[in-house]
C-alpha cells in the first residue's frame, strides 16, 4: 500500500489503484467526479502537491508521500475561498457536474506565483469539457476570482 | 496488475526484459486500455531513475511536459503547448512522448533533428522511432545553427485544443541572402508515421525563398508526405493541410482574397432590448440558489450516493449490432462470490417494453438485440470489480443478423426488418396550396440536401443512480426528466402499482433530452427489487456512448422558390429521419421538424413529407431543439441562398417573406399574440457584428444570421398539464414543482418567480422538485415548458397562499390582514413603508399546500401536433475561415431572443450561451458515426465537443422582454431558443467567406477547403 495525504488526512491506496477509483468508489468521497476515465474531461481534476491534475490518470504508486487536494480542501486554500466567491458572483456552472474539476484547475493556476493573464486562464482549462456554459461564465467567474486575488496583493 | 519499485537502472532493465512494461507519467495508457489493449502483467515506474531537467539543449527524458511547454524553448515549447492539456502534460513526460511514438511532438523532435540517448546508447531520433532501442534517457536538441533561422510548428486536430493529432509539421531552415542553405522539413502524429521530407529538403537548398513557386512547393510536399486514411479525416487532407502548413510556415502566405461581405439594410428602428449580463444587469443579477453547493463539492447528485451494504450494478450491453438471442445462462455469473443477483427478462413480471410513445424498447432483451447498447442482464454485486466479473460469466449465445446502417436502405422493400412490423416508425405528411401554382411563378429555385449528424448529448454527469426497497415498494432515484411519467413506465415493467414505486429524478449533471426516456431505471429497479437491498448503478462515458440516446440525424432535401422581388412561391421538402433501434421520442422529432418547415415564413405553397425509419444505429430521440433546429438550418440557409440569387440582403429577403402576425401557423392552427419576428430582424439588422473584424493572416473572414422560431411545449396531441404548489414549512416559502434541476436553473427560476411575485426575498423560498413523492407532477421537463409552468404556477397559487398567509400573521398580530404584507423574511406592516418583518416566517408555523392544476396552452388544431406558443430569436455569427486547415473557427456571437419576461437572468443567459456553444459543436465538430452498426467514437477522445478554446471570444445575448397588452400566457421557453439557429448562422457565415453554402453537417474542413478553392483559387 501507498500513502498519501488526502486533504490533510493520512490515507493509503494501492499502487495499481487509480486514485479517482480509490476516491469514488473505496473511499465514497464523490465530490470528485468521474466523466470519461482516460483523462479526457478533467471531471477527476485534484491537486498533487499542488498542482492539477487527472486523478484518472494517476495511479497509486505515483502518489507515494503526495498531498492531495480535492475540491473538499478548496475553502481551505486561500486563493480557493476567493475563487469560490468569484464563481457564486458570476454564477459560474449550470448543472455543476464539472465544477469540482474546473475549480481545482482555476485553484492550481491562482494558487500560483504568477497572477495570470486571461490567456493563461483558458489555458489551465483546456482539459475541463463543461456541457452546459459555454464556458463564458466560468471565465468570467476564473477572471473576477483573478481580479480579487490582484487586489488582495496590491 | 503489478507494479514494480526498481532502486535502479539495471533493475528496471531486467524487469522489462522480463516483460515489465516501463512507465514515466503514465498518461497514455489509460486511454490504450480504452481502445482495447490489455493492461500488462507488471508496471515498471522509471521517472524517478532517468534524468530530469533541462541543461541547455540537452533535455532529462523524465522531464514533464509542461515545463518544457513554458521553457522557451524553439519549436519544442510550441509542440508542448498543443499536447493534450496543462493538467495531463504536468504528469506526461518527453520521454513517454517519445517512446509511444504516436506522440505529436514527433515531428518538432525530428526537424530539432534531436538525438536520444538511451541505455543502449545514442541514435537519431527516426533511428529511434524506426527500432526503438533502450529505455530514453535524454534527448538531446540539434537545432540549425548560423544564417538566419526560420521555423514553423503547426498541429492539425479535430477540434481548436485538447485533441489528438490529425496531423502535425514542423519544419526548421537557414537561410543566407534569402538563400536556402539548410532545411529540414517534419511531419508525424497521431496516426500519420513519423518522416522526414527529404526529397523536397533536397529540391529546396539553393533556391532563394522568393523565387520558390509555392503551388509546385504544396505539390512536391503533398507528394512526398506519407499518410493515411481514419475514420475522421482522409490522407489526401491530411497531406494537403501538412504540405500547406509548411510551405505557408516558412514561406509565407499569399495574401488573403477578398470576399464580399453582406451589407444590411436597416429599416425599423431598433427594439428595446435587455442586455444579458452581471454588469449589466444590476438588481437583477442574482447568485443560483444551487450556486454555492456545485462550487464546494457538496450538491447532491444521485449517482453519488453511498451508503453502507449499498450493492454496485452493472449492465450487460449486447456489444453487437443486430442479432437474435438464443440463450442466456447466468449459472456462472450467479454462483461467483458476491453476486447478489442477476437479472434477465426472465425477472421481468410485467411489459418487457418501454418508450415515450410506441412501447417497443425491452426493458432487459429476451428474443433479439437491435444495437450495441441493447441491454441484456444486470448484475448486483459487492462492488464494482465483482459485478464486472460476473458480467463477464454471463452466457449469451447469439446469431447475428444483416445490420441495417442506413435509414434509407431500412426502407428498401426487401431491407431486413429491425422490428417485426417493418423499419417504417412514423410518416409525416401536409402541405398547403398547390406546388405547381407556386413552381410556375418561381424566377429562383435553391435544391439542396441537408445533412446533420447524430449529436451525442454529452452530459457530464452520466445516466446512473441508485434504488432501494422503500416500504412495500422501491425509491429509484436517477437522473431524468419526468418522474411521474418514468414511476408509469417502471410500474408497468415491474407489474406493480404505480405508487409503490417513489421515483427522484433530480437534481441531474445535464439532460438536454438525453434523460427524458428511460436510461438505468429499469435496471436499478429490478436489482433493488431481486436482492431487497439498496443498489447503485452509473454508466461509465464509455457505456453512455453506446448505450444512450442521441440526436437523430436527418437528411432532408429542401427544393425552395421564390419571384423575382424575393418573394417565396413554393417549397417542397422530404425528410428522412434515422430512428436508431427504437422509437423514444423520435416521432415527436419528425413532427416537430416538419412543424417548422416553413420557418417563420409566408409561403403559399408547400409539400412536406416525412419518414422515420429503424436501424441498428444505437437509439435515438430528445435533444434539446428536437428536430426545429435541424429545420431551420435548412430552411435559414436557403433563404440566404435565395437572397443571394434574388440580388437582396440576408435580412431584406427575410422582411419581404416574415409571416404576418396572428396569422395561422403552419398547419393552419391559432397562435399565441406577441409575435416578435420583424423585432428580432430589425435587433440583428441594427448589429455591430456587419462591421468589419480582424482575422488572421491565414484566415478568411465571414458573418452570417438566421432566425429562430421555435415552438414551446408538447403540442396539441400529447397530454400537457401541470400540477403546482404554494406552502409554508420551517420557515420557508416551499414551491412545489415536480420539473428537474438539471443545470437549466429551475430553482432560481422558482424562487425568483415566487419571490417577485409575493414580495419576500430569494432566500425566503425553498423549492421541491422531480421526486414523486414529495413534489406534484408538473409534467416532463422538455419543450421548453419549464418557464411557463413555473411562472403560471406561481399565479395560480400566490393568490389563495397570500392571503392564508396574512390571515395568519393578521391573527398573530391582532389586526386586519389588509394591514399587513409579505416582505423579505415575514410579514410586515403595509403604513410602515418599510421592508422590516413584524413576524417572521418561521413564527407563522406551517400553511398546507395551496395547489393548481393547469394546461399548458395548446392550439385549435387536432390532426396532427401543432404548437401554439413561439419564442422568437436571431443569431449572428462572425466566423474566421483557415485557409490552410479548412477549419472553422467562431470568433464572436449576438443573439437576440424574445421569450417574454426574462424570470431569472443568470439562468435565461446560461441557457443562451451554453445552448449556443452546444450548436456551435453541433455545427462544426461533433458526429456520433456509426459503421456497421457501430459507433466509432467510443468516448470524449474521439467524439468532439466544444473545449474552452472551441468557443468565441465574446457573446452578447439580449432579451426583448415585453408582451402585447393582454397577453396572458407569462415567459416563453428559453431552453432551446439557443441552440435553435446557431447551425445556420455559422453555415450562412462560412458561405460568405467561400462562396458556397455547406450543407452536411458539421462542417468538414475537407469540403471548406474544396469550397475555398472553387471561390478563389488555389490558396
Ligand atoms: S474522468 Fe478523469 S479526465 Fe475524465
Ligand atoms: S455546468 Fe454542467 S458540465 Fe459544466
Amino acid at each position: 500500500m501507498v500513502r498519501f495525504s488526502l486533504n490533510g488526512v493520512e490515507t493509503e491506496i494501492a499502487p495499481d489503484a487509480m486514485l479517482l477509483t480509490r476516491l469514488r468508489e473505496g473511499l465514497g468521497k464523490t465530490s470528485t467526479k468521474v466523466g470519461c476515465e482516460i483523462g479526457r474531461c478533467g471531471a477527476c481534476t485534484v491537486l498533487r502537491d499542488g498542482v492539477a491534475v487527472n486523478a484518472c490518470l494517476v495511479m497509486g504508486w505515483q502518489l507515494d508521500g503526495a498531498e492531495i487536494c480535492t475540491i473538499d480542501g478548496l475553502e481551505t486554500m486561500p486563493a480557493g475561498q476567493l475563487l469560490i466567491k468569484a464563481m457564486e458572483i458570476e454564477n459560474g456552472f449550470q448543472c455543476g457536474y464539472c465544477a469540482p474539476g474546473v475549480m481545482m484547475s482555476l485553484a492550481g493556476l491562482l494558487s500560483g506565483e504568477t497572477i495570470p493573464t486571461d490567456a493563461m486562464i483558458e489555458e489551465a482549462l483546456e482539459g475541463n469539457i463543461c456541457r452546459c456554459t459555454g464556458y463564458h461564465s466560468i471565465l468570467r467567474g476564473a477572471r473576477l476570482a483573478r481580479d480579487m486575488i490582484k487586489e488582495k496583493h496590491l | 496488475m503489478k507494479v514494480a519499485r526498481p532502486d535502479s537502472l539495471e533493475q528496471a532493465l531486467s524487469l522489462i526484459t522480463d516483460g515489465g512494461v516501463p512507465v514515466a507519467g503514465g498518461t497514455a495508457f489509460q486511454l490504450e486500455y480504452a481502445q482495447g489493449t490489455t493492461p500488462p502483467a507488471q508496471y515498471v515506474p522509471v521517472g524517478h531513475l532517468i534524468p530530469t531537467g533541462i541543461k541547455g539543449l540537452t533535455i532529462g527524458a523524465g522531464t514533464p511536459l509542461e515545463d518544457l511547454r513554458h521553457a522557451g524553448i524553439p519549436l519544442l515549447s510550441d509542440a508542448c503547448r498543443d499536447v493534450a492539456a496543462p493538467n495531463i502534460r504536468r504528469l506526461g513526460t518527453l520521454g513517454g512522448n517519445l517512446a509511444w511514438r504516436k506522440g505529436c511532438l514527433v515531428p518538432a523532435l525530428i526537424a530539432l533533428d534531436a538525438l536520444i540517448t538511451t541505455t543502449n546508447g545514442s541514435m537519431p531520433v527516426l533511428e529511434y522511432l524506426s527500432a526503438p532501442d533502450g529505455l530514453v534517457l535524454s534527448i538531446t536538441l540539434r537545432p540549425l545553427e548560423g544564417g538566419q533561422i526560420q521555423s514553423t510548428w503547426r498541429k492539425v486536430g479535430l477540434r481548436q485544443a485538447f485533441t489528438a493529432s490529425v496531423i502535425a509539421t514542423a519544419g526548421m531552415m537557414s537561410l543566407c541572402d534569402n538563400t536556402i542553405v539548410q532545411i529540414r522539413l517534419a511531419a508525424g502524429g497521431g496516426a500519420t508515421p513519423a518522416q522526414r521530407l527529404t526529397a523536397v529538403e533536397h529540391w529546396l537548398v539553393g533556391q532563394n525563398i522568393h523565387a520558390i513557386d509555392q503551388a509546385i512547393l504544396r505539390q512536391r510536399l503533398e507528394d512526398a508526405i506519407i499518410a493515411v486514411d481514419c475514420p475522421f479525416r482522409t490522407a489526401s487532407y491530411r497531406r494537403k493541410v501538412a504540405a500547406a502548413s509548411l510551405a505557408a510556415g516558412l514561406f509565407g502566405l499569399p495574401l488573403a482574397p477578398r470576399n464580399k461581405m453582406p451589407e444590411p439594410s436597416k429599416t425599423a428602428f431598433p427594439p428595446a432590448l435587455t442586455e444579458l449580463s452581471r454588469l449589466k444587469g444590476g438588481d437583477r443579477w442574482h447568485t443560483r440558489p444551487d450556486m454555492p453547493a456545485k462550487l464546494r463539492g457538496t450538491f447532491p447528485y444521485l449517482t453519488d450516493k453511498r451508503a453502507d451494504g449499498m450493492l454496485v450494478g452493472r449492465i450487460l450491453r449486447a456489444g453487437r449490432p443486430h442479432a437474435l438471442i438464443r440463450s442466456i445462462d447466468t449459472t456462472k455469473a450467479e454462483s461467483l462470490d458476491g453476486v447478489e443477483a442477476v437479472v434477465t427478462h426472465r425477472d421481468i413480471k410485467g411489459l418487457n417494453a418501454f418508450g415515450i410513445v410506441f412501447q417497443d424498447q425491452p426493458a432487459l432483451c429476451h428474443d433479439k438485440v437491435r444495437y450495441t447498447g441493447d441491454a441484456v442482464a444486470a448484475v448486483a454485486a459487492i462492488d464494482a470489480e465483482t459485478a464486472e466479473r460476473a458480467l463477464s460469466l454471463i452466457e449469451v449465445v447469439y446469431d447475428d443478423l444483416p445490420v441495417i446502417s442506413d435509414a434509407s436502405c431500412a426502407l428498401a422493400p426487401d431491407a431486413p426488418p429491425v422490428h417485426t412490423a417493418g423499419n417504417l416508425v412514423t410518416a409525416v405528411a401536409h402541405g398547403r396550396g398547390d406546388t405547381s401554382t407556386g413552381w410556375a411563378q418561381a424566377v429562383h429555385i435553391v435544391e439542396d440536401t441537408y445533412v446533420t449528424p447524430r449529436q451525442m448529448h454529452g452530459f457530464m454527469e452520466t445516466e446512473g443512480g441508485w434504488a432501494a426497497p422503500d416500504g412495500d415498494g422501491l425509491i429509484i432515484c436517477a437522473g431524468g426528466q419526468h418522474g411521474s411519467r418514468d414511476q408509469m413506465q417502471l410500474a408497468r415493467i415491474l407489474d406493480v402499482p404505480a405508487d409503490s414505486l417513489r421515483v427522484v429524478t433530480s437534481p441531474t449533471g445535464g439532460a438536454f433530452g438525453g434523460k427524458d426516456e428511460l436510461t438505468v431505471q429499469p435496471a436499478l429497479a429490478l436489482l433493488a427489487q431481486k436482492t431487497g437491498k439498496p443498489v447503485r448503478l452509473h454508466l461509465s462515458r464509455a457505456e453512455s456512448v453506446q448505450a444512450g440516446t442521441k440526436r437523430n440525424p436527418l437528411t432532408i432535401r429542401m427544393k425552395t422558390g421564390c419571384d423575382a422581388q424575393g418573394n417565396l412561391v413554393a417549397q417542397e421538402v422530404e425528410v428522412i429521419s434515422d430512428c436508431g433501434a427504437y422509437a423514444s421520442l423520435a416521432p415527436g422529432v419528425l413532427e416537430t421538424a416538419l412543424e417548422h418547415v416553413v420557418g417563420p415564413y409566408k409561403i403559399d405553397h408547400y409539400r412536406a413529407n416525412g419518414r422515420l425509419a429503424y436501424t441498428n444505429n444505437g437509439t435515438c430521440g430528445a435533444f434539446r431543439g428536437f428536430g426545429a433546429n435541424q429545420m431551420t438550418f435548412a430552411i435559414e440557409c436557403q433563404m440566404d441562398r435565395l437572397a443571394v440569387l434574388a440580388g437582396l440582403d440576408p435580412l431584406e429577403i427575410r422582411r419581404r417573406n416574415l409571416r404576418i402576425p396572428g396569422s395561422p401557423g403552419v398547419l393552419g392552427q391559432r397562435v399565441a399574440p406577441s409575435e416578435r419576428l420583424s423585432e428580432m430582424l430589425a435587433a440583428a439588422a441594427h448589429s455591430d457584428m456587419w462591421q468589419p473584424f480582424p482575422v488572421n493572416a491565414d484566415e478568411i473572414p465571414g458573418v452570417g444570421m438566421a432566425l429562430n422560431y421555435q415552438g414551446n411545449g408538447l403540442g396539441t396531441i400529447p397530454q400537457d398539464e401541470a400540477d403546482f404548489g404554494l406552502g409554508l414549512k420551517d420557515g420557508k416559502i416551499q414551491a412545489l414543482c415536480g420539473l428537474d434541476e438539471m443545470g437549466q436553473g429551475l430553482t432560481a427560476s422558482l424562487h425568483g418567480a415566487v419571490a417577485d411575485r409575493l414580495g419576500c426575498a430569494r432566500t425566503d423560498v425553498c423549492s421541491v422538485t422531480g421526486d414523486t413523492m414529495l413534489a406534484p407532477d408538473s409534467g416532463s421537463t422538455t419543450a421548453a415548458r419549464g418557464g411557463f409552468v413555473v411562472w403560471q404556477g406561481v399565479n395560480r397559487t400566490a393568490p389563495a397562499f397570500e392571503a392564508a398567509l396574512l390571515e395568519r400573521a393578521a391573527t398573530i398580530k391582532g389586526c386586519t390582514p389588509e394591514a399587513l404584507k409579505i416582505v423579505p423574511g415575514g410579514v410586515g406592516e403595509t403604513r410602515l413603508n418599510s421592508s422590516t418583518p413584524c413576524v417572521s416566517f418561521a413564527e407563522l408555523g406551517e400553511i398546507a399546500p395551496v395547489m393548481a392544476h393547469y394546461d399548458f396552452p395548446k392550439t385549435d388544431y387536432t390532426k396532427g401536433n401543432a404548437r401554439f406558443i413561439f419564442a422568437f430569436g436571431a443569431t449572428l455569427a462572425r466566423v474566421a475561415v483557415n485557409r490552410i486547415t479548412g477549419m472553422v473557427r467562431v470568433v464572436d456571437l449576438e443573439m437576440h431572443t424574445a421569450a417574454g419576461p426574462v424570470i431569472d437572468m443568470a439562468s435565461y443567459l446560461g441557457q443562451m450561451e451554453g445552448g449556443l456553444v452546444q450548436g456551435l459543436g453541433y455545427t462544426l465538430t461533433e458526429n456520433m458515426s456509426y459503421q456497421n452498426g457501430r459507433p466509432v467514437a467510443g468516448n470524449f477522445d474521439s467524439y468532439m465537443v466544444p473545449s474552452v478554446k472551441d468557443v468565441p471570444e465574446a457573446m452578447r445575448i439580449t432579451a426583448h422582454e415585453g408582451l402585447d397588452a393582454n397577453d396572458p400566457y407569462g415567459p416563453r421557453g428559453a431552453g432551446e431558443l439557443g441552440i435553435g439557429a446557431i447551425m445556420p448562422a455559422i453555415a450562412n457565415a462560412v458561405a460568405t467567406a467561400t462562396g458556397q453554402c455547406p450543407a452536411t453537417m458539421p462542417i468538414a474542413p475537407e469540403t471548406v477547403l474544396e469550397m475555398l478553392e472553387g471561390a478563389h483559387g488555389p490558396l
